[in-house]
């Protein structure tokens, strides 16, 4: 299975109990749903594609290489603002002046041009008349990951990762997040689709049920995903 | 087509090349002639960068650039930044990156030089490193100028430790590989595809022209 | 080693070299070589990895001796025991190569001037065009080593050598690929330049012909130790040592069992091999019964087709012609006296006796002719 970075320890635990579950091997690629696009289209043969965004699951969809009507958003993301925790930087009582800090000499968000994430990030920094006042200490990451990457090493001094990367066990005991208001981007709702090259359909359709099930969603929640709007 | 990146890696690889030069020139001249015991050491750290995944590599440069390493703060307290991000980060990846497609090509040619010329040069009066200059560098600009041309292209085409340890900025850090790969992310395949296109004629016809060179001039 | 910093004073090292070496390689092979060469020329003679070489090499710096002594003139450029080791760069040794090693990418004009970075280049290029007046290359000068005949690039080393007016010029096989006149007239050229500046010089080759041709004196090398010194004549017509005999290529040479001597005469009387030849060679400190092994060059010994009479030669063997081959301006011939003697001749002879194989002859050997080896240990 693909699936987009920022699902990487939300994914992998609720992975894990499927594996309990019915005893079926389940198999996780994490990196950028771009990526992992480009790849489907070039013949790849993932099972389910769980993306950052709804844009790619669609254009899969409508070219005929992903099943359209396995094609369903399980969950929305959400962008935080994150510092390691050894910053001088308050985020609680900062918020978004964070940014403006004259100790931050570089801010990491992923790469706008092709990260769900980064085009999130991008908007609401133009929404909150910030963007022209940081664009020259933008540094991109290709993915989230990286961009988390970039920010935990210090390399940057603060960063827009996404809330489920910010609230992982491992970024929560080595910095702290802040929730960027949610009206000041397009909500980044998050698709999973199978692709028509998949070779278990049988099993993908399994496990996107589980998915659905209460378990798997409140594992979803407490990694940073808000629910999906009510669908089939 | 993106010429910023373009004009970015040529220079990024011109300022590569000089400066792997002027390092590349003891460290082979060392390497020729030293007789340590421990010497097949140095030999193999020179050649990491042939067989480590440039990824590695570039975490680990990543990693000694932040503020958490000692070489870290001491550039930091240095210049009042990182060097990651910055165009001079790029070269010294770089320089790590292509420092054995240098060394090796300069070493090689310094060794099958015949040691009778150097004796007779000794013989005649003139000293080991005035020996080096005016009889062994001389008869190894075959090997010289294979060396350069070597570590222009392999950082023209550099990608993963630029990705690595570049942040993407663009006229700084984003590449013209970094820039092909951004295309392609963003399904601008045509772009893609001229961008490639050009990058790998620039390449081959750099390549051509000094093999061409190479060949007729400093036949001996 | 500390370097020997009183090094470059002219006159003081202008004289004979004085060499004391022993220097010993893995494998086994140790060279102890003891000798002193006056200006002039002085032979090192020997077999191939007889260290020959070595000795050149130690001298010029290149190989530093386990232990010994080094001097040329007043100046001393290696002394084990008071850790003086001048740097090869300061020993002022004119070293022509085996093979030359003349540097590729110059010009032959720019080989000789490379060791004169010192001078001006007035005086730089005065020199060279003098170097390459003397030795006939001045029509070759702008030409690379590529495009040079054998002879020209040898011309071209012993200048680029000389032209720095070493205190002592070694010389590793320097003829070994030159056809006969360009070799006669290189020797000339060499001769007529030591004239002027009667340095020593050290000429190592194999060949018997360069050693009498060449050779003041000689020294002769075999596994790394000095058989003998001297003239030519000594130690290479009158061998005594087998090894040398051998070396210089002496043809002739017996196992034989002194049968009697004749101690108011001079002489005793021994016999050759198995069979019924008697010899009478000069008397040694010897008891009859003893072996010695006898050496008899081929040219001392003279052939008649009539039986000679009124000789002052003791030795007249009756034999018949087995073989004559013409060997370049030389015949050898091998006679049978009962034992096989090689004789050598000239083609002028060889016409004048109407000799041919199969013909008797006799053969007329000097007591003087017949040397006694020395006894190897085996």
């Amino acid at each position: 299975m693909a699936a987009a970075s920022d699902l990487t320890f939300a994914l992998t635990e609720v992975a894990h109990r499927f594996e309990l579950k019915t005893g079926n091997r389940v198999k996780l690629a994490f990196g950028s749903s771009g990526n992992f696009y480009a790849q489907i289209q070039n013949g790849a043969t993932f099972d389910v594609f769980f993306s950052a965004d709804l844009d790619y699951p669609r254009k899969l969809a409508a070219s005929g290489l992903a099943v359209a009507p396995t094609l369903w958003v399980y969950g929305t993301g959400r962008i935080v603002l994150w510092v390691p925790a050894d910053s001088p930087l308050n985020l609680g009582k900062m918020g978004m002046k964070a940014l403006l800090d004259p100790s931050v000499q570089k801010i990491a968000i992923a790469n706008p041009a092709h990260a769900p994430y980064g085009r999130a990030a991008k908007a609401a920094l133009h929404n909150l008349k910030l963007y022209a006042l940081v664009r020259d200490k933008l540094v991109l990451g290709e993915n989230i990951s990286q961009t988390a990457q970039f920010v935990a090493s210090g390399n940057a001094q603060i960063g827009i990762l996404a809330l489920s990367l910010g609230v992982a066990p491992t970024m929560t005991d080595t910095g702290t997040y802040w929730e960027i208001p949610a009206d000041s981007y397009p909500s980044i709702e998050q698709a999973a689709i199978i692709p028509t090259a998949a070779t278990d359909k049988t099993l993908a359709r399994a496990f996107l049920d589980y998915v659905r099930t209460p378990e798997a969603q409140a594992i979803l929640r407490e990694y940073g995903f808000q629910p999906p709007p009510e669908t089939k | 087509m993106n010429w910023q990146a373009l004009a970015l890696s040529v220079k990024l690889a011109f300022v590569v090349s000089v400066v792997l030069f002027v390092i590349g020139m003891p460290i082979a001249y060392w390497i020729a002639y030293s007789r340590w015991r421990w010497k097949f050491l140095v030999e193999s750290v020179v050649a990491l960068p042939l067989v480590l995944p440039p990824t590695v590599l570039g975490f680990y440069l990543l990693v000694a650039m932040g503020p958490r390493s000692p070489l870290g703060r001491l550039w930091l307290r240095a210049f009042g930044h990182s060097l990651s991000f910055t165009f001079e980060g790029l070269v010294v990846a770089s320089l790590i990156y292509s420092l054995p497609f240098t060394v090796q090509p300069f070493a090689a040619a310094f060794r099958s030089v015949d040691q009778q010329l150097a004796q007779a040069s000794a013989t005649l009066g003139v000293s080991r490193l005035l020996t080096f200059a005016r009889v062994t560098v001389p008869l190894s600009y075959a090997g010289i100028i294979t060396g350069l041309v070597l570590s222009f292209a392999h950082t023209l085409g550099e990608f993963g430790v630029v990705l690595m340890v570049g942040g993407n900025i663009p006229g700084v850090t984003r590449t013209v590989s970094i820039d092909i790969y951004d295309q392609v992310q963003s399904l601008n395949y045509v772009s893609a595809n001229q961008t490639a296109l050009l990058l790998l004629a620039v390449s081959f016809l750099t390549l051509s022209v000094v093999y061409a060179v190479n060949r007729k001039v400093w036949a001996l | 080693m500390t370097a020997d910093v009183a090094g470059d004073v002219d006159s003081a090292d202008k004289g004979s070299l004085s060499a004391h070496i022993q220097k010993r390689f893995p494998g086994g092979f140790e060279l102890v070589a003891k000798l002193d060469a006056l200006g002039g020329i002085t032979v090192v003679f020997g077999r191939s990895g007889s260290g020959k070489t070595t000795v050149l090499n130690c001298v010029a710096g290149l190989l530093e001796p386990d232990a010994g002594r080094i001097q040329l003139g007043g100046r001393v450029l290696f002394d084990s025991e008071r850790k003086v080791n001048v740097p090869v760069a300061r020993r002022r040794v004119g070293y022509v190569f085996q093979n030359l090693a003349l540097f590729p990418h110059l010009t032959a004009e720019q080989n000789i001037t490379y060791g004169l970075s010192r001078l001006e280049a007035s005086a730089r290029r005065s020199r060279a065009q003098a170097m390459l007046e003397q030795f006939r290359i001045a029509n070759v000068a702008r030409r690379r080593p590529a495009q040079l005949s054998g002879g020209e690039r040898q011309r071209v080393a012993l200048a680029r050598s000389l032209v720095i007016e070493p205190r002592v010029l070694l010389l590793d096989e320097p003829l070994a690929a030159l056809d006969l006149p360009t070799q006669s007239q290189l020797i000339a050229d060499l001769r007529s330049w030591n004239r002027e500046h009667q340095i020593p010089i050290l000429y190592v080759t194999h060949s018997q012909r360069e050693a009498f041709a060449l050779g003041e004196r000689v020294v002769v090398l075999e596994e790394g130790k000095i058989l003998a010194q001297g003239q030519p004549q000594e130690v290479l017509r009158a061998p005594r040592q087998e090894t040398i005999a051998q070396l210089a290529g002496v043809e002739n040479i017996f196992d034989a069992r002194v049968m009697s001597l004749q101690e108011t005469l001079g002489t005793m009387t021994c016999r050759l091999e198995d069979s019924a030849v008697h010899l009478e060679v000069p008397l040694a400190k010897i008891e009859a019964g003893a072996t010695v092994r006898i050496a008899i060059h081929a040219g001392d010994i003279l052939m008649a087709v009539e039986r000679p009479r009124g000789l002052s030669a003791r030795n007249l063997l009756a034999g018949r012609v087995l073989s004559l081959e013409q060997q370049g301006i030389a015949v050898h011939a091998c006679v049978d006296c009962g034992v096989t003697f090689q004789v050598r001749l000239t083609p002028g002879a060889r016409e004048s006796l109407h000799l041919d194989v199969g013909r008797e002859v006799w053969l007329v050997i000097k007591t003087y002719s017949c040397h006694l080896l020395e006894h190897e240990p085996q």
